[in-house]
């Protein structure tokens, strides 16, 4: 039943660049897709494992700027420069694990916030590598040739698919890490790593390969993210901002459950981004408002509400 | 200028800033003791006293360092209300559950002040303050140099407050063991609510003190919270006097860091030696980063 | 060689000495009580065999391979499991998944390792609370939980500490009847416990602890009478 539900979900998000041409609502599909990829990222990590990191926004910006390098001063195709991305944030999450596991709790996010800055200042300032706030853009993106066609770059379809198919792989990530040894395994460093520890969990393993996961999917998406806007600079990907919105996404769709952030993100998303549309600023009041509200009266995020509130309904 | 006059003039302005830092430090630190709250949206109570100070100048023509005894009652009373009806019913959930809701609370409020009061940077310019007084030849700027008098005062009657009166007494012992303090008759929850008070009227009281001093902004309050964060855990999270040193000792890094290392990575290093301590210091700060 | 070979074991916290060159040893098949008045280390004892803390000085060996230097999963691993003296069940997962995750150290499938954790709870009693939450447990079931869990990652030595503390009187004859059935299945066991009764009964020998030092290692009848012993479980006048 759940498994027919979640096809033709899939269909009807693959058709949706068939069914309308207008560009807001695939601009929004798009952003909708790239945050759930950011959600899913995060949500391995703090969801999962319970390690709240107030920094990703490290590995989506180290993403981000690797595939612009890649491509603008090596002529590496994007589509190769985002996976590289990906690889080279999971590379980073290696010492800031290092540094930032040694804390729990609280301390473990403050110390990946104060990561996430160092790395926006070193962008900021670095202007050799990353030309500062000045930022790096792409003017053409290569030729594709699909079969007989070249890939129309000022449609957004390809940028949609190409979205929702990390999207798709994220989730599908999380679905086979959900039910595996190493999931449970963070289940219960999530509950208590002391504990875990004296089960012969290895914890260290367990959260050092879970942040590599997380940080290569997020590296993933900022890959997209130079590909698709074609512009970067370190206060668009790196900002304490984003790796805030990225928490939210999380905790208001649901923690450690595979569709929760695909909730969150459509959900927060789509507001925001409509509020932007019509007033520029601000549009982050609802990711406070609603994350204030999720943790007082809804601390499983609304994706576990719902299952709550299906459950309930099915057994009554 | 002469070398040592730079050093000097760096020492300066370090002091300065920093007894701004060691004030927000402070607010923070009280709270989590207290409380164990970390409360993230600390710079936005600073940001508030500082919008504070500019609509009053600007409306009323209130100089900040007048107004700021209107703002610093009126933050304690916005404190004690965001404890009784926002976070009262979020602490026991837990120290990760409040910080979550404490971000939310704080982008709600950044954001709203973004949308209402639009982001175009703000300043306040004071008649008497175009030109710093140059004691020895040092450059020090008026309302710094003010603020850094008003917020001697200020932490200096916190400090007779919490070691003289009786509820600052009780606030210290719930600090220390609020279980042991509920049952010699302290009301925690009172405490509670007047100590997020304190923290709050401290914040914006730094707020009202720092913002002739700087640019305002909406979002001004996130870097100053993470920074802040920083002095207090490197302080010890609780110790008023680990806040002051620590706020005056990231004051002093960054200003002689801006000067003899780089202006651009001035912002940087709370945050390198932050991380520094907790590569060398493997058992977590103090001891008290394991849960 | 004995199972469990403890030298020379002395721990500092500060100026604090906590463990003061103790050296004991446990041969594979015992039972060994470890008892001493409040504060005199052997939850500390507890800690430094399974590597939550490191050593001052001294030596652990488990079989002649030393223990020291290890991470706590490590020495998990290597077969040595424990209990804790407040109990630290996972408590918003299933009672099964308790020992699930346990058991899926030595059996890396979830099958096997849920069929495992459903033998071990029959074992334990606790068949009919499977899909409970640990948390809904009694503090006896709980008790039984975590040395199930323990149970699951084929220990060869287990310690248990304070296994009967805060049970009524059945709960702790259960409870002394299992310590002896888990040993009857090859494991060793080292058990920390203060009600007498109980640890006298059913240990092979007794180690007794004061202020981080040994004050005597012998059969429980012999040990009862030493008058050191009661010294120091009484204060010095009444001796």
């Amino acid at each position: 039943m759940r498994r027919a539900g979640a096809l033709a979900a899939i269909a009807v998000l693959l058709a949706i660049p068939l069914l309308t041409a207008n560009q807001f609502l695939l601009h929004l599909g798009i952003t909708v897709l790239m945050w759930t990829v950011l959600g899913v990222a995060w949500n391995l990590l703090g969801g999962y494992a319970g390690q709240v990191s107030f920094g990703h926004a490290t590995f989506f910006g180290v993403g981000a700027y690797t595939m612009m390098i890649l491509f603008l001063k090596l002529g590496l195709a994007p589509w190769y420069g985002m996976i590289l991305g990906g690889m080279l944030a999971a590379l980073v999450s290696l010492p800031v694990g290092y540094i930032c596991f040694r804390l729990r709790g609280p301390y473990f996010s403050l110390a990946t916030l104060a990561v996430a800055e160092i790395v926006r200042l070193v962008a900021l300032n670095w202007e050799a590598l990353t030309n500062g706030p000045v930022g790096l853009l792409i003017t053409t993106l290569p030729r594709v040739g699909l079969g007989s066609r070249v890939l129309n770059w000022e449609s957004k379809a390809p940028f949609f698919y190409l979205v929702a198919t990390l999207a798709l792989g994220a989730m599908l990530a999380t679905r086979w890490l959900s039910r595996s040894r190493l999931g449970a395994y963070l289940l219960a460093i999530r509950e208590d790593e002391d504990t875990a520890e004296s089960i012969g969990i290895d914890t260290v393993m367990a959260k050092v390969t879970v942040l590599a996961l997380s940080a290569f999917l997020a590296g993933v998406a900022g890959g997209f993210y130079g590909l698709y806007f074609r512009y970067v600079d370190p206060d668009a990907v790196f900002p304490i901002a984003l790796s805030v919105e990225m928490v939210f996404i999380a905790v208001v769709g649901g923690l450690a459950t595979v569709e929760g952030p695909v909730i969150g993100a459509i959900f927060l998303v789509s507001i925001g981004e409509l509020f932007r549309e019509r007033f520029l600023v601000g549009h982050l009041i609802f990711y406070g408002l609603f994350m204030m509200l999720t943790i007082r009266y809804l601390p499983e995020g609304i994706w576990g509400g719902l299952r709550r509130a299906f459950a309930s309904h099915a057994s009554a | 200028m002469r070398p040592v006059e730079t050093f000097v003039q760096s020492l300066v302005s370090g002091i300065l800033t920093g007894s701004l830092y060691a004030m927000i430090g402070v607010g923070l630190t009280v709270v989590f003791g207290v409380m164990r709250i970390i409360n993230l949206a600390h710079g936005e109570l600073v940001m508030l006293g500082m919008y504070g100070a500019f609509w009053s100048l600007v409306l009323w023509k209130l100089d900040p360092f007048v107004s700021i005894l209107l703002w610093t009652p009126v933050m304690f009373l916005v404190g004690m209300l965001i404890y009784r009806f926002l976070l009262k019913a979020i602490i026991p959930g837990g120290e990760l559950n409040t910080l979550l809701y404490t971000a939310g609370l704080s982008l709600l409020i950044a954001n709203l002040a973004l949308f209402v009061w639009t982001g175009d940077y703000r300043t306040i310019k004071l008649s008497y303050a175009t030109l710093p007084m140059r004691p020895f030849g040092i450059a020090v700027p008026i309302p710094l140099a003010v603020a850094f008098g008003i917020a001697i005062l200020i932490t200096g009657a916190l400090y007779a407050f919490l070691t003289r009166t009786d509820l600052g007494r009780a606030i210290r012992a719930t600090s220390q063991n609020a279980e042991a303090a509920a049952l010699l008759g302290v009301n925690v929850d009172r405490i509670s609510m007047v100590t997020f008070g304190l923290g709050s009227a401290l914040a914006g009281a730094a707020g009202v003190l720092m913002a002739p001093s700087l640019y305002l902004y909406p979002t001004v309050g996130e870097i100053l919270v993470t920074k802040c964060f920083v002095i207090v855990v490197l302080g010890g999270l609780g110790s008023v006097a680990g806040a002051i040193a620590g706020g005056v000792l990231l004051g002093l890094a960054e200003s002689l860091g801006a000067v003899y290392v780089s202006v651009a990575y001035k912002d940087t290093i709370g945050f390198v030696i932050f991380l520094l301590v907790l590569l060398f210091r493997p058992s977590g700060l103090l001891g008290v980063g394991k849960s | 060689m004995p199972l469990l070979e403890v030298s020379n074991l002395t721990k500092d916290f500060g100026g604090l000495r906590a463990v003061s060159h103790l050296s004991f040893f446990v041969e594979e098949g015992e039972i060994l009580g470890l008892i001493g008045p409040n504060g005199a280390g052997k939850t500390t004892v507890f800690n430094l065999v399974t590597g939550f803390l490191p050593p001052t000085l001294g030596e652990i060996r488990l079989a002649g391979t030393s223990l020291v230097g290890l991470k706590p999963h490590a020495v998990t691993q290597r077969g040595v499991a424990r209990t804790f003296q407040i109990v630290k069940p996972f408590p918003k997962l299933s009672v099964k998944e308790n020992v699930t995750l346990a058991a899926f150290m030595r059996l890396p499938s979830r099958r096997d390792a849920e069929m495992e954790a459903c033998r071990l709870l029959d074992q334990m009693g606790l068949s009919s609370k499977r899909e409970s939450l640990a948390s809904d447990l009694t503090l006896a079931e709980q008790k039984r939980l975590e040395t199930a869990r323990a149970l699951a990652t084929q220990p060869r030595l287990l310690l248990l500490d304070e296994p009967m503390g805060g049970l009524n009187p059945k709960e702790v004859e259960d409870a002394s009847a299992m310590v002896g059935q888990i040993r009857n299945t090859g494991v060793t066991v080292i058990l920390v416990e203060h009600v007498m009764r109980a640890i006298m009964r059913i240990s092979h020998r007794v180690v007794v602890i004061h202020h981080g030092e040994k004050i005597a290692d012998d059969a429980p009848d012999q040990v009862v009478r030493n008058p050191d012993v009661v010294t120091a479980y009484l204060g010095e006048r009444v001796a």
